[in-house]
């Protein structure tokens, strides 16, 4: 495949999120790529150490990502499921297995610039092996019309001595409705960090995300940082779970959520549970308007509450 | 006069009880003025006042600047005049890095002025400048970098909010020199702090004592004044220092303390 088989329009708004468009483009760096167009593969690039393989289905395809025991690689590997078209279904079955003693990154991109009566639907398994790093981050463009319904489920298994980071950053465009879920079950002396971010910008956009960890081995870590914002009537729901289901594993949830404008609703439901009497649980949320103080750093050097408070939007929700 | 206050009085915010009672006195440009006195008697709150900020309204009183009553102007639009304040705990904006905040208030942005304004307070460019503003920032780096922004915004005024709390008693001398090279760009300092071996870098000062105003002076006399209210006598033989030099003869002072006429 040459760089212009694929629809560059899908790509553009990878520079939105500071991300090299060629990064994903076959032939360019050494990563390796899958690319959908639609329901169609576009690309496979695979390199050593890393099997990616695409079975095309009838809306969509079952793709596997196998990284071999012992890779370690420092060019991540680029998934891009893109549409182009205003309206369709599109469904993705991904599996992805890190070996034991891996260290990649995967970086997906999700882009539907056009979406107006859009469904993208993917249902993730992922199995991380014992001793591991490895860093799954997905950046969604869903065009400016609102016009997508979005419904990604993930349910990922990290093993004992591994490291899992997951970040998941919905912040440009207009993302229509989303419903997001994903559970994480962390295996003995494994670590997880999952940070979201999402922005709904008008009455259109209704974001609603689980972000679950079950801490199921001894002395497993977890964070979970969701951060959003909602504007001009948009509504975000953050659900953070974390549960301790064994000796000595230590878990957090933070969320925080900034309402913009009339009609904005932002929500958080932290849920924590432990069921080790060793175990250590908590949460944090808040809510609102950003502190008072820091708007008022922001406006003595000049900007004004609403230049301040875009600025302090964009930190918030950078990756 | 670059700042003037007229009879400021400032209450808590629900009006119950006076913070600082009648304050006047006057900046001069191209100066360094300390605000001076013990915990509580108003300092921050009255450099809060100044900025403008919206918790911290004069029950009555004027300030000017430049001649002009900023008196309702916003914080904003006091900014936008040349006042900027470098604040005692800045907070930790995860995600805006070191150079996107330091060129925040800058009228031309350039990244050169911006690396110069980390120079100025000592903190290597190549190291901070595409750092973010987390946790991995010490309490001083912090401070210096909200220094840097408040010199790279290039106001007429910066109100510098204790730079000194929390840091080592070593870095003192360090300060004096940052102090002296803001001073060098044109720019007027008020310092609020309590410590007076920051202080003795000021021209001149005011004292605060419980929210009322007891003098405004050359700053050895102001500090003078505060020692001689906090009975601190013998502190004040062997700590007021400038310049390497004493301010004032041992007997001077214990006229001063015995109240003589002078």
């Amino acid at each position: 495949m040459t760089d212009s088989e694929y629809p560059g329009e899908i790509l553009q708004s990878l520079e939105d999120y500071n991300i090299d468009i060629r990064d994903f483009l076959p032939g360019h760096g050494s990563g390796a790529k899958l690319l959908l167009n639609f329901n169609k593969i576009s690309g496979i690039e695979q390199v050593k150490g890393i099997v990616l393989k695409g079975r095309e289905i009838e809306n969509g395809i079952v793709a596997d990502v196998v990284i071999k025991k012992g890779t370690h690689h420092d060019e991540p590997i680029h998934l891009c499921f893109g549409v182009n078209k205003e309206s369709g279904i599109q469904e993705i079955f991904p599996r992805i297995i890190a070996e034991d003693d891996t260290d990649v990154k995967i970086q997906a991109h999700c882009s539907f610039p056009n979406a107006n009566g859009l469904i993208h639907k993917m249902f993730g398994h992922f199995y991380i092996g014992k001793n591991c790093n490895f860093t799954y981050s997905e950046t969604h463009y869903h065009g400016e019309n609102s016009g997508a319904l979005v419904a990604p489920v993930a349910i990922m298994y990290v093993g004992e001595n591994s490291t899992f980071e997951n970040n998941f950053n919905l912040t440009k465009g207009t993302p229509g409705i989303v419903k997001i879920m994903i559970d994480i079950y962390a295996m003995r002396n494994s670590t997880i960090r999952s940070n979201i971010r999402a922005f709904g910008k008008s009455k259109k956009d209704s974001i609603r995300i689980r972000d679950s960890i079950f801490l199921e081995g001894e002395n497993a870590r977890s964070l979970i940082k969701m951060k959003a914002a909602a504007r001009d009537g948009g509504e975000v729901l953050m659900y953070g779970v974390t549960e301790g289901n064994a000796p000595h594993c230590n878990g957090h949830v933070e969320c925080n959520e900034i309402v913009l404008g009339k009609g904005s609703i932002c929500r958080a439901r932290p849920f924590i549970r432990a069921t080790d009497p060793t175990s250590s649980i908590s949460h944090e949320a808040s809510l609102g308007r950003f502190p008072q103080k820091w708007l008022d750093e922001l406006q003595a050097k000049g900007l004004t509450e609403a230049e301040a408070t875009d600025i302090l939007i964009e930190a918030m929700l950078r990756e | 006069m670059l700042l003037e206050l007229e009879n400021v009085t400032i209450s808590t915010f629900d009006q119950q009880r006076i913070i600082v009672n009648n304050v006047s006195f006057g900046v001069k440009e191209g100066s360094i003025h300390s605000i001076i006195g013990p915990n509580g008697s108003g300092k921050s709150t009255l450099a809060y006042a100044i900025m403008g900020l919206s918790n911290y309204k004069l029950a009555s009183g004027k300030i000017l600047f430049e001649g002009q009553d900023i008196t309702n102007k916003t914080i904003t639009e006091r900014a936008q005049l040349g006042i900027t304040l470098a604040w005692q705990e800045p907070a930790r904006i995860e995600g805006l890095t070191v150079a996107k905040y330091i060129s925040l208030g800058m009228k031309e942005k350039s990244s050169a002025k911006a690396k110069e304004a980390l120079k100025t307070v000592n903190l290597e460019p190549e190291r901070y400048y595409d750092r973010c503003i987390d946790d991995s920032l010490s309490g001083g780096e912090r401070k210096r970098i909200e220094l840097a922004a408040a010199i790279a915004m290039q106001p007429r005024l910066i109100i510098l909010d204790e730079p000194d709390s929390g840091l080592d008693v070593i870095i003192t001398e360090d300060f004096w020199n940052i102090f002296n090279k803001i001073k060098e760009l044109n720019m007027t300092i008020l310092l609020i702090t309590h410590r007076e071996d920051i202080g003795m870098v000021a021209d001149y000062g005011t004292l605060l004592w419980r929210g009322e105003h007891l003098i405004t002076d050359e700053f050895p006399k102001v500090m003078l004044q505060y020692c001689k209210k906090a009975g601190l006598k013998e502190y004040c033989k062997r700590a007021l220092f400038k310049n390497g030099a004493k301010c004032f003869d041992d007997d001077y002072i214990d006229k001063i303390f015995a109240g003589v006429d002078l």
